[in-house]
């Protein structure tokens, strides 16, 4: 199976498949909206089939770098094209295929400017898709900027609450991070005396000097930590949730975030590793005050969308919580989260979108027993619900073990003060649960439609997908562990 | 001495003899002017890029022909031509005035193409000052707009006293090293760096040129004269002039042989002074021409960044980002004129609802406001991305670090502007723009240019290294 496909360029066939769509998108005339979301569902679907068989091609036992495809680009810097996939990125871009897929099918019901909707959703999902695969500093800072900002015209065209200022925000956040996520890039460029930008040259050990690399890593982890949503950096994240129209909220919440994350893991600590292991308490206390600190403003909001926005920043603090850790275990944890949460909110997103395009209300107090108006829906979004809190049976639950247990070895306080934190966080999300769903239902409400089996396959496959890695956690385990072991290993 | 050596000078020459005569006759039809123009410039691209590989010097000396004066001579017959294809309806300049606008236009060329080959510091000042009078000319030619008189002043006399202060410059400099021959004071100036004299003398020669480039503190002319002067003179401003400073600049301070730390001690602080004022000032302009002077300014900032580098790769990326610079900023002024049809001043909300009027401007206007602000994939980053690698080859983190703030705080204005191109709704219903095939193939080069010098910037980086190689 693995040998049939070696030498099938798979990833530029899945960036491929991106372009493609984006430049049919652009050439189809603007009136034809069918036409156009055909294009749109086609290629998204070519591209989840990608990444569907590139995880299952991967070969679990070999690990390391596969799926390599290198040119050099730009000589005089050492610049290459240079794409490949580890236990970390594979699962992200897993991820990206089936929230570009699922948030394409969740807009199919958009009738406003869809073709320029289509296109910037498909430039941004090219730049995540490039950002997880490439293994070149140069390319990876180029596909960061061109995943962000997309965001600001998706989100100041067809967002909701305060679209604009949020748009606004979230732009100049995450470009304050390039801000220093670029100096720091070109100082490890010159500081390695190498020439290159290729990422698996400047991992060698020795190639910074241990001084280097904490000065590198607190900035790149601070570039990168805005985006993560790493608190104090967050405030960008849930306003921006908020403004974001349904499908941009998800791959907002379910790839952007991770982005950030994911930048820290493949740049900050494969560059630094050194810096790693200074900074790593400073990351452990960020990462437990951002874990209560979402759920403590959690709590006091009546949006829905906002309930949603500040959990998302307490489960990106588990992602942070495991990298903090140093171990293999807070590794695969962390990136298995990344993954896990990523369905999860995108879910969410999904369904509280549904319910909100029909009521046109998030207000927790104004909605109320929409199990009896809209059963299926609601269904959705409370498995959601039931993930975020971690029962177990979902793949978010094994993720946050994994990263718990984790940290009670290396943190018991911390750890300690994070899992109170999230017992807290489930029965106020059951709270929520209970006002929302259950309890007399809203007379206003009672003639809205459920939701149709065309609409609500997007919510399907995200469900499936929770309950499958739920159930079988060591199909991402085993892909994951094939990078983090090495990578602790390695450490100095 | 060859004289093909001087080929695009004395074709610009015949042009200008040209138009002159042409300017003498009574009765002037415009339409025909501006073909001539046209084509006078169009075959003058075609001209310097033929003379590119011509080596030598002439007039004992005093004016070098090489590859780094060739490159720039192409910039700047490309920037002539540019804003030529600007000019079809020029309606704020008096008819009868075309010729002379064109002919003006044309020795402000030639004069930069002076500029750029001298290595003299005679020579270099009457190059310049033959550049500014025509430009001092041309700004206040805009007729039936109140400000363009003030605004022609005050270039005439921020212009007049940085060359004032220039000659004071130069004379010490002569004093301090008994020459003027650039290749002399490239021998003696290492030497003589730290002595005040001499260190003076070069810092006052540079503010002829920092007033070219509008940086700080000589920048104060810059937003009056861009909304004064007639939109296409402007654009002519914006594009030629400042790549002209480049390559003087780049000339001037590589005599200091990359070892002077004063020197670039000063170039920091004024960078550092010219990114942050730009930038901070340009979040609150209204009018899209004055945003545009403010981020020049800024932009003046970012080049020398890489110049104060005093190393190859760092002229190499100030060679790279002039041509990034003249692409970008040509390209808003290329919407910028489209959209003011009548030739008057562009609020930035009047660019509201581009998007329908013209999806190919707005996507031109949109990707040149993104490479100003040094979004990826554009040729403004590379350009960025190659200045900020030489300055921090030469351990200028700190630095580098401030200019890519300034960078993310530019960024806030350059997206309003695409906000109201691509957001906004007009208040009114304007109809669809009209764009000559011409125009259309002109905007889908410069889109291709943006996004193509970004993404393979291998070709065009070569011949910028190759052309700084022959500074000293």
């Amino acid at each position: 199976m693995n040998l049939t496909f070696a030498h099938f360029p798979f990833l530029s066939a899945i960036l491929l498949s991106c372009v493609t769509g984006l430049v049919l998108i652009l050439l189809a005339p603007g009136d034809r909206k069918g036409l156009i979301k055909g294009i749109g569902l086609v290629f998204s679907g070519i591209t989840l089939l990608l990444t569907v068989i590139l995880f299952c091609s991967f070969d679990r036992t070999r690990g390391g770098l596969q799926f390599v495809e290198k040119i050099p680009w730009v000589k005089p810097f050492g610049i290459s094209y240079f794409n490949a996939v580890d236990g970390f990125s594979l699962p992200l871009l897993l991820l990206t295929g089936i929230i570009f897929f699922t948030g394409v099918l969740t807009m199919w019901e958009l009738e406003e400017r869809v073709k320029e909707f289509l296109a910037f959703f498909f430039l941004l999902v090219t730049g995540v898709f490039g950002f997880f695969m490439s293994m070149d500093l140069f390319f990876i800072f180029v596909w960061y900027d061109v995943s962000l900002f997309p965001m600001y015209p998706l989100i100041a065209i067809w967002g909701g609450t305060r679209k604009e200022y949020g748009a606004m925000k979230l732009f100049l956040y995450l470009l304050a991070g390039s801000a220093l996520i670029l100096p720091t890039i070109i100082f490890l460029f010159v500081r390695s005396g190498l020439n290159t930008f290729d990422v698996v040259s400047l991992m060698q050990p020795g190639t910074f000097t241990s001084l280097d690399q904490r000065f590198a890593f607190i900035l790149l982890y601070l570039g990168f930590g805005i985006l993560a949503a790493v608190w104090p950096l967050h405030s960008w994240s849930p306003t921006g949730h908020v403004a974001a129209p349904t499908s941009v909220s998800m791959i907002h919440a379910g790839v952007l975030m991770k982005l950030g994350a994911f930048g820290i893991l493949r740049l900050a600590i494969f560059l630094c590793p050194e810096g790693w292991q200074y900074w790593s308490q400073v990351m452990a206390v960020l990462a437990a005050i951002g874990i209560v600190y979402g759920v403590l403003v959690g709590l006091r909001q009546t949006d829905l969308k906002y309930v949603v926005a500040y959990s998302s920043v307490s489960h990106m603090g588990i992602v942070g919580l495991g990298l903090a850790t140093v171990t293999v275990d807070g590794l695969n944890g962390a990136v298995f989260q990344m993954f896990a949460h990523g369905i999860m909110t995108a879910l969410l997103f999904s369904s509280l979108g549904y319910i909100y395009d029909r009521t046109h209300t998030r207000m927790i107090p104004e909605l109320g027993g929409m199990s009896r108006t809209m059963p299926v829906i609601s269904i959705y979004f409370i498995v959601g619900s039931l993930a975020a809190m971690g029962v177990p049976g979902f793949g978010n639950f094994w993720a946050e073990i994994i990263v718990f247990i984790a940290s009670f070895q290396t943190y018991p306080i911390l750890g300690a003060i994070a899992v109170a934190a999230l017992v807290l966080s489930a029965l106020f999300m059951l709270r929520v649960v209970q006002k929302t769903f259950y309890g007399p239902p809203n007379a206003h409400f009672a003639d809205l439609p459920d939701v149709r089996f065309g609409l609500g396959l997007p919510r399907l496959i995200l469900v499936a997908m929770m309950i499958l890695f739920g159930l079988f956690p060591w199909l991402m385990l085993d892909v994951i562990q094939t990078a983090s072991i090495p990578l602790i290993g390695g450490l100095p | 001495m060859e004289w093909r050596l001087l080929m695009p000078e004395l074709y610009f020459l015949l042009g200008i003899v040209l138009l002159f005569s042409l300017s003498m006759r009574a009765r002037q039809d415009t339409g025909r002017i501006h073909r001539i123009a046209y084509f006078l410039a169009a075959i003058g691209v075609v001209v310097s890029l033929a003379a590119v590989g011509q080596k030598g010097t002439a007039f004992s000396g005093v004016y070098r022909v090489d590859l780094f004066s060739q490159a720039f001579k192409v910039m700047l017959a490309l920037a002539l031509f540019l804003s030529v294809c600007l000019c079809r309806d020029l309606n704020t300049i008096r008819e009868r005035r075309h010729t002379e606008f064109y002919l003006l236009l044309m020795i402000a060329t030639l004069g930069m193409m002076l500029l750029v080959s001298s290595v003299e510091l005679l020579t270099l000042y009457v190059s310049l000052e033959l550049t500014s009078y025509s430009l001092y000319v041309l700004v206040p030619l805009r007729r039936g707009y109140g400000v363009h008189v003030e605004a022609g002043i005050k270039y005439f006399l921020v212009g007049v006293t940085t060359s004032a202060l220039m000659l004071f410059g130069l004379a010490l400099l002569f004093g301090a090293t008994r020459s003027t021959s650039l290749a002399e004071l490239a021998k003696v100036m290492p030497g003589l760096i730290h002595s005040p004299m001499a260190f003076t003398g070069l810092l006052l020669a540079l503010c002829g040129f920092f007033f070219k480039l509008a940086v700080f503190p000589f920048h104060v002319w810059a937003p009056g004269v861009y909304q004064g002067a007639a939109n296409q003179v402007t654009a002519f401003i914006a594009t030629a002039s400042k790549v002209a400073a480049i390559g003087v600049i780049a000339r001037i301070v590589s005599v200091t042989g990359g070892e002077s730390i004063p020197l670039a001690k000063v170039l920091e602080g004024v960078a550092i002074a010219s990114m942050t004022l730009g930038n901070l000032v340009a979040i609150v302009q209204k009018d899209l021409k004055r945003m545009l002077a403010y981020s020049a300014i800024a932009q003046g900032g970012y080049v020398l960044v890489g110049i104060l580098s005093m190393s190859r790769g760092g002229y190499a990326s100030a060679i790279f980002y002039a041509l990034a610079y003249l692409i970008m900023i040509y390209t808003c002024f290329l919407v910028l004129v489209k959209v003011a049809g009548e030739g008057e001043d562009l609020k930035i909300v009047q660019l509201a609802g581009l998007h329908r009027r013209s999806p190919l401007l707005a996507m031109a206007l949109m990707l040149g406001v993104f490479g100003l602000g040094g979004l990826p994939p554009t040729i403004g980053f590379t350009g960025k991305f190659l200045l900020f690698t030489a300055a921090m080859k030469s351990g200028h983190f700190f630095l580098v670090l401030v200019a890519m703030i300034n960078v993310a705080v530019s960024l806030y204005y350059y997206a309003l502007v695409v906000k109201a191109a691509y957001l906004l709704k007009p208040e009114r219903e304007l109809p669809p723009l009209s764009l000559s095939v011409s125009e259309r193939m002109l905007a889908t080069a410069l889109i291709l240019v943006l996004v193509g010098g970004g993404l393979f910037p291998q070709v065009l980086y070569n011949l910028a290294t190759a052309a700084a190689k022959v500074l000293p």
